[in-house]
């Protein structure tokens, strides 16, 4: 009896679309038994695959944990995780769609603000003078942190946020942020500006490997069906 | 040190100093370490959250201990303390023990600054005499004399800061330089739309707050940032005579001559006396006394004189004591006022 691979593809948005576009163009056909809500979905003629529909920041979850083979997710979330998870994993593709860049934006008004440099003399004046430390918010608090620290930003406190991150500042829960954007336009809608250097990462969409599983035969064969992009 | 009767002369010879012992709290308030170190320093401290929702940590060292012990005492009159126990820190290096044996000594809340760097170095020296070992270094720098060589050169103010803000920080600081050769933070055509928005802005009520700061401080910095720009060529030079300054290494009796041929020839209206130093032997007991003007970095909260001793022993070079002068931490931790305070600590972990 052959083993089974466990895939786990983002359960919803663009990036879902994508990734089962990039199946069918390998001649991968994705079908679920119990219709479009289902979260399980196999490949025809592939009895040993089987699909889960995850969020797709747990797709790296489970990798690190053994419960799927390969994942699909954003490049951003990967590096995002913490470094227990992403010692047991591997990268195998990266694809062409689903580009963002996680970049740390500030309020327009803010015109004496170009550069992080701006933002940590910026920092340090708010705690020096106020006693205060400038709030982040951002979903994506160990790369924004990192970012912040190695540009010389340390007087600063993260909010965690869970969505809508850009409207942070204008109702006063923190004084900039950091978020993924690709084009810009949520982030001028609601008034923010990009540093000019304030570019923290770039992603895509990624097929990721459990770093147990990449030895295993049906799992190199399944990957060799996906050719280079 | 595995010998418990080494671990009690330390003691006792510190104590013979006119060191008083005292007992510290193995659990503080998180806060007080993010306050002074910033978000990234939670990495390396072990904390957890209470009944009352307040977040404590482990003691990740005795000097913050001992500075909050102080604060929080509401003491003002000068201590010379001394105290031994465990500090708990996370480390990068898998290898590094997360807890640390420690056992250290200070002066705090004393005006006198030269004799108590002095007593710290001389306590140290008579500590250290209970270990045998075949040589080694004692290095003295001081922290002071850069901040004085920065205040003196021709740069923005905020160029100044932001030196003295990050010299503790190497990487980000050589950063720091490279940029001050270019003039890269005032981007001219960026500058053109923002003065449009500038117009705009000055036509507004002057005390609106956006995201913390009113328009008025955005335009007054954004005015002061036009105003101030460097030539290239000039932030080259200044970078020049720090890269040169910090390469000043020389036996301790030279440490004045060196720096007033350094600032003489870089035209730098500062002179330093060989007295300002805490000693100027080139010998004590087996180590070479020596001085570095870029030694002190390593540590954020120095504000002064600072030194280390490293021992060579059973062919392992050991890093065995670390102090220095730390003016500012208790003053971070919530004080009102300056408290001055000088210390160092004995690392009794090594094998």
């Amino acid at each position: 009896m052959k083993l089974m691979i466990n895939i786990g593809i983002p359960s919803k948005g663009r990036l879902k679309k994508d990734i089962i576009k990039v199946f069918s163009q390998n001649k991968l056909h994705l079908f679920s038994e119990r219709g479009k809500r289902d979260l399980f979905a196999f490949v025809k003629k592939y009895k040993d695959i089987r699909i889960i529909y995850l969020h797709a920041r747990e797709i790296i979850e489970r990798l690190a944990d053994g419960s799927l083979d390969i994942g699909f997710s954003g490049y951003d979330l990967l590096k995002e995780s913490n470094v227990n998870i992403q010692k047991k994993i591997n990268v195998i593709k990266k694809y062409n769609f689903g580009l963002a860049d996680l970049v740390l934006a500030i309020p327009s008004q803010w015109i004496d603000v170009q550069t992080v440099a701006d933002l940590e003399e910026i920092a340090f004046i708010l705690k020096e003078k106020k006693n205060q430390r400038i709030r982040v918010a951002t979903k994506y608090p160990n790369l924004t942190k990192e970012f912040l620290y190695s540009k010389g930003v340390t007087q600063f406190k993260l909010v965690y946020s869970l969505g809508a991150t850009e409207a942070y500042p204008l109702s006063g829960s923190s004084e900039i942020i950091s978020d993924i954007t690709s084009t810009g336009e949520t982030l001028r809608a609601n008034n923010l500006r990009i540093l000019i250097d304030g570019k923290i990462i770039s992603s895509q969409a990624c097929m990721i490997v459990a770093k147990k599983s990449v030895k295993k035969k049906n799992i190199k064969k399944f990957i060799k069906l996906f050719p280079k992009e | 040190m595995k010998s418990k009767n080494l671990s009690e002369k330390i003691l006792r010879s510190i104590k013979s100093k006119g060191f008083k012992y005292i007992n510290l709290p193995s659990v503080i308030e998180a806060n007080h370490i993010v306050q002074r170190s910033g978000e990234s320093f939670r990495e390396f401290i072990f904390s957890f959250v209470d009944q009352n929702g307040s977040e404590l940590c482990l003691r990740p060292d005795l000097t913050i201990a001992s500075s909050l012990r102080y604060l929080e005492k509401n003491l003002n009159s000068k201590e010379k303390i001394f105290y031994s126990g465990q500090a708990y820190r996370k480390s990068n290096n898998k290898k590094d023990s997360i807890i640390r044996d420690q056992v250290g000594f200070e002066i705090i809340g004393s005006k006198d600054e030269k004799n108590d760097d002095k007593e710290i170095i001389d306590t140290a020296l008579k500590a250290l005499s209970n270990l045998s070992y075949l040589k080694g270094t004692l290095k003295i720098g001081n922290v002071e004399i850069f901040n004085l060589l920065i205040s003196k050169l021709d740069i923005p103010k905020r160029w100044k800061l932001r030196l003295l803000r990050h010299f503790w920080r190497e990487e980000y600081f050589n950063d720091l330089l490279k940029r001050l050769e270019t003039n890269s933070d005032v981007d001219p055509t960026i500058v053109e739309v923002d003065k449009k928005r500038y117009s705009k802005m000055l036509s507004e009520k002057q005390q609106t707050i956006i995201a913390g700061r009113s328009i008025q401080e955005i335009l007054k910095r954004f005015d002061n940032k036009i105003k101030d720009p460097r030539k290239a060529s000039r932030g080259k030079n200044v970078s020049k005579i720090i890269k040169e300054f910090l390469k000043i290494n020389c036996p301790i009796d030279q440490a004045a001559s060196q720096l007033n041929i350094f600032f003489k020839k870089n035209r730098i209206s500062l002179i330093v006396e060989q007295n300002y130093f805490p000693t100027s032997l080139n010998k004590i007991q087996k180590l070479n006394v020596e001085f570095s003007t870029s030694f002190g970095r390593h540590l954020e909260y120095y504000t002064g004189m600072v030194f280390k001793i490293d021992i060579k022993s059973k062919f392992k070079n050991i890093n065995i004591i670390n102090g220095g002068r730390y003016d500012k931490l208790i003053s971070n931790l919530g004080s009102k006022k300056k408290v001055p305070a000088v210390g160092a600590a004995i690392n009794i972990n090594y094998k």
